[in-house]
């Protein structure tokens, strides 16, 4: 792990060595990577300078999905003790392995952002993760023993029933999801529910990025902490980049991932400070590198050092997409995936919908508005409600997360 | 204190080092693991001026040290125990130490080398009870604390060792490790390059594996203790056999 107080210097020296190896590494073990470096004319020992991995080229959501299942693991299946699935994007599953060694780093990773935000071993951790995140919410479970905090691990309970065990079992650090988070206020208020009954301290926010009105909203609310942890299901990990008061944005990890922000349009940096789409590299993964990973989510790099005196960057996260993407309940969904599943379960050539997010009862579900046409029509309103209400589950299914498909004139 | 970046070697058109970085901090035990052949004794010999680089950067203490002489890399800070010991076989025990400050003497810190003449003896006893010994007459594991007690007389304020436990019995494998943790603990920087991968990662903080010239791993010596990269890279093994036939 880095250490504090490092001087500039030493902490580009760590990672321009921990990228050499993890290129060196991808080089060697994966052939999909070897292939793109040798379509530039490029070896690994190319890349002298942190400045140099703009060389080679990018990487998006499409290639996980041609290299599926195994193709981008850089060490033998035999090495691999762990392996994340979930929904994906694509038409197959999003997966990511982790060596012995990942687990212990990832542990660390999730550590390090848990104690910033203050937790400490005396703390009760209750995460509340919708089953779309359940990796993040082992990888939290993982970090929070590692703390020696207490873990109440994720599990199914209804909202009313999440509310209890938090009052109950003294929890004092709640892992959530922005919405779930917002539903439980508003849950506990209608029903009266004092927040000073609860000895919750702080509230975690992942899956989605908050702005500080709505950070500030529930903190008043709840009479907590809030704060907001960036994570990607491929990379594979919750923690990369944490929340930091004293700097009003988020600590990047980068000395084990490596951040660009790029103009989506050219692929080109964006000036510093300027907002664009982040792109990260891994630097210590042993088991699923990733070089140069468009992640779709928009950032810009702060620039102003940070009272906290941390040694790691800052960037402040933002709600817009550069892909097109929603995010539910923290699990991205691809809308062009959406229709194009429509098109074929349907059978309509350009299906006219629109689709947005719902959330009630601490539950987000896309909502699918389909415009019926003659293709779709059908005497049989009851053939037509089957085939919609079937579409509707195939869909939850393959997406991760609950659908409902409207239909309207 | 040691700062490696893009180091590139080669013997004539055989290229030994491909582009390595890495780094020691004052203090810290650093070790180099890897199979033979690997290009950790040329990457040593490279540091410490004995072989010619023809890219990259080596800052040490600050200052540049990449095309400097070997015995201005010794002045500047950096003692080296060489692979095979490489000891002055015709000298006695004590001339051999002696020729171990040689780049000291022309300063006059003749009561400087005496001290550390007589702190060298006290580490090693048995080389006080040989002094007058031909250095070619000892054993391998004497010969060994020799050489090491030889780099300690530049008072070197980074101790590079390359494969201190070649062709030594275990026992005095253990003892010579037992030296290398005794050496750091009095605040000498160490710099190891071993075959013995887990008794060298044992006793570091931390660790790199190269491989076929090039770096393939670093980290905490924790950390590379359980990666099963490591024993393959010890053991010379590929992963051929697990990679053939997936297609790119």
């Amino acid at each position: 792990m880095m250490v504090d107080g490092m001087t500039v210097e030493d902490k580009n020296q760590l990672k321009l060595e921990r990228l050499q190896t993890t290129l060196n590494r991808a080089f060697k073990n994966v052939p999909f990577h070897r292939n793109r470096f040798l379509e530039r004319n490029i070896l690994p020992e190319h890349i002298t300078s942190l400045e140099d991995l703009a060389k080679l080229p990018m990487m998006n959501r499409t290639h996980l999905g041609t290299h599926y299942p195994y193709g981008l693991f850089a060490v033998p299946l035999r090495d691999i003790v762990r392996i994340h699935t979930a929904p994906g994007t694509t038409a197959s599953p999003s997966i990511s392995g982790y060596t012995k060694t990942d687990l212990i780093l990832w542990k660390n990773l999730v550590n390090r952002s848990l104690v910033a935000a203050g937790v400490t071993d005396l703390d009760i951790i209750q995460i509340h993760l919708p089953p779309g995140l359940a990796n993040w919410g082992r990888d939290y479970k993982d970090g929070g023993e590692t703390l020696g905090s207490s873990v109440i691990p994720n599990s199914p309970l209804s909202l009313a029933k999440t509310l209890m065990v938090l009052k109950d079992y003294k929890t004092t650090t709640l892992i959530t999801t922005p919405a779930f988070a917002e539903q439980l206020v508003d849950h506990m208020f209608d029903r009266g529910n004092n927040p000073n009954e609860l000895t919750l301290k702080r509230i975690i926010l992942v899956g989605e990025p908050i702005d500080e009105a709505n950070i500030s909203d529930l903190e008043q609310s709840l009479h907590v902490d809030a704060w907001n942890h960036y994570g990607l299901s491929e990379i594979p990990g919750p923690a990369i980049a944490f929340g930091c008061k004293t700097l009003g944005g988020l600590h990047i990890n980068d000395d084990h991932i490596l951040p660009e922000i790029i103009d989506p349009e050219t692929e080109k940096p964006v000036p510093m400070g300027e907002r664009g789409e982040l792109v990260l590299t891994t630097l210590s993964a042993r088991a699923f590198p990733l070089i140069r990973f468009r992640t779709g989510d928009t950032a810009r790099f702060l620039t102003h050092a940070c009272g906290c005196r941390s040694p790691l960057m800052g960037i402040q996260w933002f709600k817009e997409r550069t892909d097109n993407m929603i995010i539910i309940s923290g699990i991205k969904v691809s809308l062009d995936q959406v229709k194009k599943y429509l098109q074929k379960a349907l059978g309509m050539e350009n299906p006219g919908c629109t689709i947005d997010r719902l959330r009630k009862d601490g539950t987000e579900t896309l909502v699918i508005c389909l415009t019926m046409d003659d293709a779709l029509f059908s005497d049989e309103i009851k053939e037509l409600e089957k085939l919609i209400i079937e579409t509707g589950t195939a869909l939850a299914e393959q997406a991760g997360v609950p659908v409902k498909i409207r239909l309207v004139q | 204190m040691l700062r490696i970046k893009n180091l590139k070697c080669s013997y004539g058109s055989i290229v030994a080092v491909h582009g390595v970085s890495l780094s020691v901090k004052k203090g810290e035990l650093i070790s180099i693991i890897g199979a033979n052949g690997a290009g950790k004794s040329s990457l040593l010999l490279a540091v410490c001026g004995l072989l010619k680089t023809w890219e990259g950067e080596i800052i040490f203490q600050d200052k540049t040290i990449r095309g400097m002489s070997p015995p201005a890399i010794v002045r500047a800070g950096m003692g080296m125990v060489p692979e095979g010991r490489q000891i002055f076989s015709p000298l006695s025990v004590m001339d051999n130490l002696k020729m171990g400050a040689y780049t000291r003497y022309h300063r006059g810190d003749n009561h400087g080398i005496q001290k550390d003449l007589e702190m060298v003896m006290e580490m090693f006893p048995i080389l006080k009870d040989r002094s007058k010994q031909l250095a070619g007459t000892l054993s391998g594991g004497e010969q060994q604390m020799l050489a090491i007690g030889r780099a300690l007389m530049a008072r070197p304020k980074l101790l590079v060792l390359d494969e201190p436990s070649m062709g030594l019995a275990p026992k005095i494998v253990s003892m010579i490790f037992k030296v290398i943790v005794d050496l750091r603990a009095q605040g000498v920087t160490i710099l190891l390059v071993e075959q013995n991968a887990r008794a060298a990662l044992k006793i570091a903080d931390r660790g790199y594996v190269l491989e076929t010239g090039k770096m393939v791993l670093q980290g905490s010596a924790e950390e590379l203790l359980v990666d099963d990269d490591v024993k393959r890279a010890y053991l010379g093994q590929d992963y051929g056999d697990f990679y053939d036939g997936r297609e790119g």
